[in-house]
């Protein structure tokens, strides 16, 4: 009699490799736990619970489009790799919380097969198997609890040799996958007729998925499954072999508590969690630009997901903590991209990424962060990048590409020889449109041509040049674009932090009532009085340390917020703003 | 109207097909027509719960009582299986879907057709009872309905093995692959789940992938295939390496 | 505590009847079956909280029987062309079902479109006839469509009395609200729960705008994970045949039955920390702090202490 809680830290096969054909969801069950099994196109095996983590809808009736899986109900999309949730269509606006995350099993592909334990303790091992059997039986489930079939099994003349179960020692493995409590698979492992040589073996996964068989292996694999069909028949005809199925209960994995309720503003303050290695440096863009790669330190590991439109803070070490754009393929968490254009004046980050920064190096990064996320309900999305720009975009306009969504992306550069990124931007083809050596007068025409008067569902987004983004954003609205249908993200705030002017501040729902004094932001009181809010750029740019305002007239100093956003001054940027009322209530 | 069969006019007019949107034999002919892009109108039977197909219009149409009915001039066809291959033989001009000639695949395919008979008679019936109250033993319709779908899993996982993934041995799948689909893909209805038959749930995507495919309420079209070539109708092929 | 969450067999069989403990769902009317139903088959056998009860006309009017209580009599209503009876026996004339007055205006089109068993909770069906950010993805084409996904901020609450939630303003890109309208435009509903197993929603009806379309959805818990769900169209429409309205909506449903079929756990769970609610969530969210505050546990796994 097999004890579920300690079969749980054991590793058992849950599928073959060739069960885990391309745009497919397997649907596999351990130990009375259902799991969706899915191969993503770059060859990573998942096996996540098997629930929506929304509404629980079952992620195997879900799409597997090769670089996340889509649950059905209402297409939340989780990432390959991390299971986190990079998308929630009914909130197009919003990147998803950073905790969204799907329950991941480990999972090993070895032997032509999956091992999946749910808790594999420090002790517990994959079998080691012998290379010559490497002919996968097809799978036969049995009704049947593990200790009936292995009973049947032994009956029949196998043999257990203290490790494995053998039919003829040398022939045929049988190894038991407990599905249920009334439930077992039969996964058999053969060795093949033919006798191969030890050159053509090289590959086991490759051997095992072939296609095609010798009329040999073909016939061996017919006799061992008929083997099993009349066993399994033999068993489940035997009243004695079965087992009442809710036996095993599976305690379903909760939510964490801060996502129980409405999402709410976060709770983080200005960490760097995360260490990265320096991977490839390339110049491009005739040298004013360096593409760079930052890997996680593991090789095998892989780093949060970012959602389009998504920075860093990567905290250099000389002290200066900047913000770069990740141009990452949409799925893509094994390294981040980012691109660093050489200032001629610079505030000390350029010029020390340029002339001291070294492959091989580490730096402290925070957690990816969006405030200037991609909506993917638009029926047509313009792209405008200015210069480094681009970096913003480009995972943008990746997600729309493959989304099979309608964009078009004008790129600005100073001269020809002034494009980045171009590597990820060539396969976008005639979407991309690239434009250089303009004057001002001459993008703004092309700027008003490709904007065009506002037509319902349509978005602009736009990076680059302080200048490119106020033209976009004025002729926009004159050719009647809404400020919702217009997104804009400046690289940092040109005007000078003031910090004048002291002003009382009541937080709704602590009850703390503070004085904001001068020469003090907002930011640096709360933070102070231990209400803990995210920033990123600390200069009113990015968006992160958005507050709610309940109640006063906040005084906006940021370049985040559009026009109406402003207007209706529900929020503020709690780094650079201050109030214009003599208090200002918060939603803190 | 239904009359005697001998002497029947079929050659003039448009194609009338009695069905109901819900109806699982229905959807059997829905997937051919659509696959072979004929035009056909669309009589819909009030089959729930007026129950239209008991009523004295329609069993004077099919004595039978069941759905679907094919018109076409004089011809009334009754039984998915005759409505398939008449389509079939008027429309599929290449033996694609009826591979006329081919003594062993036309044979297997028939063949098929019965099964998926036997698979309308158990999965089917259980729907019909789960979903609208029809009378039934249901513990016993799912066994048998288990017994099909597990010779139909191994069938389809030694296709799979033999390069092609379809019911009849071919590079292309037959009326038998749309016949046994229509009840495979809507057993879940009936409680007659596929968690244990993996080489029915890619046969599933396979024929959802289909040119021309159409899906019906209860089931869902596959997301798109792969791009890449060998891969395109979903038969396991080689994992990328890179 | 983790609130244990069982995973059901693969192939369920019948399920098992299991004496009904919840006082709260016991003394609320359920629906049985639409008379015209009963009027076509004389009498008919169905269940009601796991206990088989008998529906036949007696004298003009509906009679429901209890088999297994030696055949004693259920009290009996016809409303909204259903029967709805109540398990706990009791005929209180004052605690009444909830009402449509939209059902009895002379002009109404009153269609029973549906009765369709679905192998979900009472709760279940409910929250998913509140929902509108699965039309583009489950009734694609129909009620909704990509890439217009986005669910607008609306309001919910539960009426003073506590014995309704009302969400208003609730409103969703339909690619063809009516037919004939040849694009897509945003349509306005308004979801009302009357009961915990019934939902009620509200269109502007397309010939005359002041008024307003009702379809409604009754929900019989025939077990706490099976469902008859029947559904009531009542229109203001002199076009659209019965049968062309009864096809929409069985299509309806039937689309939506592969997903609630789906969902585990297959009952309600009401305890927050289970699933995780975004803000177009925002009326389950208050359906399911009413379903706990009410004591309502049939169908439902409630929250851990």
């Amino acid at each position: 009699m097999i004890d579920p809680e300690s079969a749980r830290s054991l590793w058992f096969p849950i599928a073959a490799g060739t069960d885990l054909a391309a745009r497919h969801v397997f649907h596999a069950r351990l130990l009375g736990r259902e799991l969706a099994v899915w191969r993503a196109d770059d060859g990573h095996p998942n096996a996540w619970e098997n629930r929506c983590l929304h509404r629980g809808v079952r992620l195997t009736i879900g799409i597997n489009d090769g670089a996340e899986l889509v649950c059905r109900y209402h297409g939340w999309r989780y990432a390959n790799r991390t299971a986190e949730c990079t998308y929630i269509p009914a909130h197009p606006a919003d990147a998803p919380a950073r905790t969204v995350c799907n329950t991941r099993y480990p999972l090993i592909e070895r032997h032509g097969l999956l091992w999946c334990a749910e808790a594999p303790g420090p002790a517990t091992s994959l079998p080691e198997l012998p290379d010559e059997l490497s002919l996968t039986m097809r799978a036969i489930p049995v009704a049947a609890p593990l200790a009936a079939v292995r009973t049947a099994l032994i009956e029949l003349g196998a043999v257990h040799d203290g490790k494995q179960l053998h039919g003829a020692i040398g022939e045929v493995l049988y190894l038991l996958q407990p599905v249920d409590a009334s439930r077992t698979v039969i996964r058999g492992l053969l060795r093949p007729a033919a006798d191969r040589s030890r050159d053509e073996r090289t590959d086991r996964a490759a051997t095992a998925n072939a296609t095609a068989y010798g009329a040999a292996d073909e016939a061996l694999l017919l006799e061992h499954d008929e083997r099993l069909e009349r066993l399994r028949r033999a068993i489940e005809a035997d009243p004695a072999r079965r087992h009442d199925p809710d036996d095993w209960p599976v305690v379903a994995p909760l939510v964490a508590a801060s996502l129980a309720t409405m999402p709410e503003p976060g709770a983080e303050g200005r960490a760097a969690p995360l260490r990265l290695r320096v991977g490839s440096m390339v110049r491009t863009a005739d040298g004013s630009v360096l593409e760079i790669d930052l890997l996680p330190l593991d090789a095998d590991a892989h780093l949060p997901g970012a959602t389009p439109g998504a920075h860093i803070d990567l905290h250099l070490p000389n002290g200066l903590v900047r913000q770069y754009s990740l141009a990452n393929a949409p799925g893509q968490t094994d390294r981040y991209r980012i691109g660093v254009l050489r200032e001629p004046v610079s505030t000390g980050g350029s010029a020390w990424l340029f002339e001291r920064l070294r492959t091989g190096d580490v730096l402290a990064a925070s957690v990816p962060r969006n405030g200037f996320a991609l909506r993917r309900d638009a029926v047509d999305t313009l792209l405008i990048a200015g210069g480094i720009g681009i970096t913003a975009l480009a995972s943008m306009t990746m997600t729309l590409q493959r989304g099979g969504h309608a964009y078009r992306l004008c790129y600005l550069a100073r001269s020809a020889e002034h494009f980045a990124l171009m590597d990820r931007l060539a396969p976008l083809g005639d979407a991309l449109e690239c434009l250089s050596g303009l004057d001002a007068a001459a993008s703004r025409a092309v700027i008003a041509e490709r904007l065009g008067p506002y037509r319902e569902a349509h978005h602009v987004y736009v990076c680059g040049p302080t200048g490119l983004i106020g033209c976009v954003r004025e002729l926009a609205a004159e050719l009647g674009w809404p400020d919702e249908a217009v997104h804009f993200e400046h690289f940092g705030n040109a005007a000078p932090l003031d910090t004048r002017g002291a002003f009382q501040v009541r937080l709704a729902r602590s009850g703390l009532n503070l004085t904001v004094p001068d020469g003090q932001t907002l930011l640096q009181t709360l933070r102070e009085h231990g209400v803990p809010v995210p920033s990123s750029c600390e200069q009113g740019a990015c968006g992160t340390c958005r507050v709610a305002v309940l109640d006063g007239q906040p005084d906006h100093r940021d370049v985040y917020l559009n026009a109406a956003e402003r207007k209706r001054g529900d929020c503020l940027m709690s780094c650079v703003s201050r109030a214009s009322s003599a208090a200002l209530t918060l939603d803190l | 109207m239904a009359g005697t069969d001998a002497g029947v006019d079929a050659g003039g007019g448009a194609l009338r097909l009695h069905d109901y949107a819900l109806s699982g034999t229905g959807y059997k002919v829905r997937l051919l027509l659509s696959m072979l892009d004929i035009a056909a109108e669309r009589i819909e039977v009030d089959f729930y719960p007026a129950a239209e197909h008991r009523g004295d219009a329609f069993l004077a149409l099919n004595p039978l009582g069941q759905l679907p009915v094919l018109q076409h001039g004089d011809l009334v066809l009754r039984d998915s299986k005759a409505i398939l291959i008449y389509l079939a033989s008027l429309h599929d001009a290449r033996g694609d879907w009826w591979p006329v000639g081919d003594a062993v695949r036309t044979a297997q395919t028939v063949q098929w057709l019965a099964f998926a008979d036997e698979l309308t008679a158990t999965a089917g019936r259980a729907r019909l009872i789960e979903g609208f109250f029809y009378p039934g033993d249901l513990p016993t319709l799912r066994r048998r309905a288990h017994e099909c779908l597990r010779i139909l899993d191994r069938h389809l996982w030694f296709a799979e093995r033999a390069g092609h993934g379809w019911l009849v041995a071919g590079s292309r799948p037959t009326l038998a692959d749309l016949a046994c689909f229509a009840c495979v893909a809507l057993s879940e209805e009936g409680g007659v789940m596929h968690e244990d038959y993996p080489a029915i749930r890619r046969w599933c995507d396979r024929v959802g992938r289909l040119p021309g495919f159409v899906s019906m309420p209860g089931v869902f079209p596959p997301g798109p295939g792969p791009d890449r070539g060998p891969d395109r109708d979903g038969v396991p092929s080689p994992v990328p390496t890179s | 505590m983790i609130a244990a969450v069982q995973t059901p067999p693969v192939d369920c069989a019948a399920a098992t009847a299991r004496p009904a403990t919840d006082p709260v769902a016991q003394a609320l009317w359920h629906p049985l079956c639409a008379m015209e139903t009963l009027h076509q088959d004389g009498a008919l056998s169905t269940r009601l909280m796991d206990e088989p009860l008998r529906v036949s006309i007696a004298g003009g009017r509906a009679v429901v029987q209890a088999p297994q209580r030696d055949g004693a009599t259920l009290p009996a209503v016809v409303r909204f062309g259903y029967v709805w009876t109540r398990p706990d026996g009791v005929d209180d004339p004052h605690s009444g079902l909830f009402q449509i007055p939209e059902y009895d205006e002379p002009d109404r089109r009153n269609v029973h479109a549906a009765t369709v068993g679905v192998r979900t909770s009472a709760p279940r069906a409910v929250e998913n006839f509140l929902d509108m950010g699965h039309f583009p993805f489950v009734h694609t084409g129909v009620l909704g469509a990509e890439p217009h996904t986005e669910v607008r901020e609306y309001e919910v609450a539960l009426n003073e009395a506590g014995t309704e939630v009302l969400a208003t303003r609730c409103r969703f890109h339909q690619p063809q609200a009516a037919a004939g309208a040849a694009q897509g435009m945003l349509v306005e509903y308004v979801y009302r729960v009357p009961h915990p197993y019934c939902s009620v929603l509200y269109k502007s009806c397309p010939s005359d705008t002041s008024r307003l379309d009702v379809i409604a959805l009754f929900l019989q818990p025939v077990g706490q994970e099976r469902v008859r769900a029947h559904a009531l169209v009542s229109v203001i429409d002199d076009d659209s045949s019965d049968l062309a309205i009864r096809m929409f909506q069985q299509s309806i449903f039937a689309q939506d039955k592969p997903i609630l079929e789906n969902q585990r756990p297959v009952r309600l769970p009401l305890d927050p920390r289970a699933e995780t609610p975004i803000r177009a969530d925002r009326s389950a969210i208050v359906y399911r702090r009413w379903l706990s505050a009410l004591g309502l546990t049939y169908g439902c796994l409630p929250a851990p202490a």
